[in-house]
């Protein structure tokens, strides 16, 4: 299995060095949503703070939303929605690998080649702005890798089980924006989620927004705080990526019936 | 022997959402969605031994592709019982995938911004082929298809022909026993059909795959089947030799004559009318239809009365034969 994600990752690479100007592109978005966040915090929050955020760590709290973003970020449902209306699951299904392995391999490329920018782009920025640090903590910076990772398979499963709705209809991309729209706040994208409304912010912690994002993001730049609020963290992360799995289950198993194979 | 492929009525009816044109008739939809069943395939048996060349003839969405897919193993059969290679194709994994391949006419496989070479290495590692074995067959496939120099463009800069080339060693360089290939010379010239056609029929005799085909194109399946599967509107209308189908559907044979003679006593067209019906006649040359039995008997009597500087007995062309088929709906007999 290694020998295979070698060879779809190195594919995947190849592919990108022929579109060099596109991910510069999406390095930018990646980067100008949370800069553009941070521009409008930094203003409103002047010489005092906002709920408890100082200009500083709202710099800290957007380049770690900056970085966790690009590393947990899923893309699945725009390729499976194309590969299903368009017949492109075809060669996919003949051939002796799942397709979420090429899905899985393809989010790997992305992430290890978009988040290594912006994390050298994050290290020279520390050099000369004390503001956007990070505590040098290796336990926290483990305990985050871990949180990084459950946010990362399950907006995995997230965006692969909304891409797999092509089964049944053809606006699977649309729900998947709208998704994509209610995570902007509840997931902690456009303001840390302690300056929401508090009911707001209940519903994110409730669901899964919060642990696709903000978690991670809260334990790396250390808001999140004692054993018991890391492990409540932690513990939601696995409950709703256990739920998104089941998802996921059902909708394969039964939209592979329902399969029509169009094209031929 | 045991069959490759074993098929028992099997059959795919698709739920097709129905819709009134306009605006109007997308709210109804969207609000009270109706759907009509469409039987794609109804009931269709057949088996297929290993070795054997096999083409689905029919017009389109008479329901080949769809067959296809069942077998490999893309489509759930709404009903009826399908052994493929000894697998139930749609609930069997890597084992019975690794033992097909599929080529599409109309769908590639290619990464389309990277030479074929780096397709062919993912498949490569997918297949978890050997790299010796690697090696030679790709050098075997690289001759049989003479594609030489074209391994390292990209491949959206290939001709079609080059790229449904390409897309056969793709498909092919885990040396599957059984093929299927649908539409595999679509939209290609005529050499490259012609290339296409001369490589299936050599790989078959090297390593004797199973081949499963569909066509638009009467050459694919006279140059390359010696059975045909013939489907209309979901049922299979006829399945044997394409010569057996033509003595059913036509049940006549053309007579084509040179003829001799000076001006002096040309033969002429109300003579050659007490044969056979007279098909065209330019002299020298002339064409009679008679009855299939009739043929040789006609023949001799044509030799012994007029001056025939020769003659041939011959089949209808195939295309009037298959459109007639498909006119008539094949009445099996059995």
């Amino acid at each position: 299995m290694i020998r295979r994600y070698a060879a779809l990752i190195r594919n995947a690479w190849l592919v990108d060095l022929q579109y060099r100007a596109s991910i510069v592109l999406w390095l930018l978005w990646g980067v100008a949503e949370p800069a553009i966040a941070l521009g409008i915090w930094w203003t409103i929050a002047g010489d005092g703070s906002v709920a408890g955020y100082a200009r500083a760590d709202f710099a800290r709290y957007f380049f770690a939303v900056m970085l966790i973003n690009q590393l947990t970020i899923a893309w699945d449902s725009w390729y499976l929605d194309r590969w299903i209306r368009e017949g492109d699951l075809n060669y996919r299904l003949a051939r002796p690998l799942h397709p979420a392995h090429e899905a899985v391999a393809e989010n790997i490329a992305y992430k290890a080649r978009t988040a290594s920018v912006i994390l050298v782009v994050w290290l020279l920025v520390a050099v000369a702005w004390p503001a956007v640090r990070l505590p040098l903590d290796p336990g926290r910076w483990a305990i985050t890798a871990v949180a990084v990772l459950l946010a990362a398979v399950m907006r995995f499963f997230i965006s692969f089980t909304t891409g797999l709705l092509a089964f049944w209809t053809t606006r699977a991309t649309a729900i998947m924006e709208l998704h994509a729209r209610v995570s902007l706040f509840l997931a902690g994208r456009i303001a840390p989620l302690a300056l929401l409304p508090p009911a707001v912010a209940g519903v994110a912690g409730v669901l899964w927004f919060r642990s696709m994002l903000a978690f991670p993001v809260d334990l790396l730049t250390g808001t999140v705080q004692g054993t018991d609020a890391i492990l409540r963290g932690l513990g939601g992360q696995i409950v709703w990526l256990g739920v998104w799995i089941l998802a996921y289950r059902v909708a394969w198993s039964r939209g592979i019936r329902k399969y029509g194979a169009v094209g031929g | 022997m045991p069959s490759i492929v074993d098929a028992e009525r099997l059959s795919k009816t698709f739920q097709v959402k129905v819709r009134d044109p306009g605006l109007r008739g997308a709210l109804r939809a969207l609000l009270r969605p109706r759907y009509r069943d469409v039987h794609a395939v109804r009931d269709v048996t057949f088996r297929i031994d290993p070795g054997e060349i096999v083409a689905f003839l029919g017009p389109n969405g008479a329901g080949k592709t769809t067959t296809l897919k069942m077998l490999a193993g893309l489509l759930y059969p709404t009903s009826g019982r399908v052994e493929v290679a000894g697998f139930v194709p749609w609930t069997s994994g890597p084992p019975f995938k690794r033992r097909i391949a599929l080529v599409l006419g109309n769908r590639q496989q290619l990464v389309w911004d990277l030479p074929p070479e780096e397709t062919f290495l993912l498949n490569r590692a997918i297949y978890d082929i050997p790299a010796r074995d690697y090696g030679e067959r790709l050098a075997e496939l690289v001759t049989l298809l003479e594609l030489g120099d074209v391994l390292q463009k990209p491949v959206r800069q290939l001709s079609l022909g080059e790229r449904m080339k390409c897309e056969l060693v793709a498909s092919l360089l885990h040396r599957p026993p059984l093929l299927f290939l649908d539409e595999p010379t679509l939209g290609l010239d005529v050499t490259a059909q012609d290339a296409i056609r001369r490589f299936l029929t050599e790989y078959r005799e090297r390593h004797g795959a199973t081949v499963l085909l569909t066509s638009h194109y009467m050459q694919d399946v006279t140059a390359l089947a010696s059975r045909v599967l013939m489907i209309n509107r979901g049922r299979l209308l006829y399945d044997g030799a394409l010569e057996a189908l033509v003595a059913r559907i036509a049940p006549t044979k053309r007579i084509e004559l040179v003829l001799g003679g000076s001006d002096g006593n040309r033969v002429t067209a109300e003579a050659l009318a007490a044969f056979g019906a007279v098909k065209s006649f330019h002299f020298p040359n002339a064409v009679l239809e008679v009855r299939r039995e009739d043929a040789p008997a006609t023949s001799a009597r044509l030799l012994a009365a007029l001056p025939v500087a020769d003659l041939s007995i011959e089949d209808p062309p195939i295309e009037e034969v298959i459109r007639l088929a498909f006119a008539r709906g094949v009445e099996e007999d059995e």
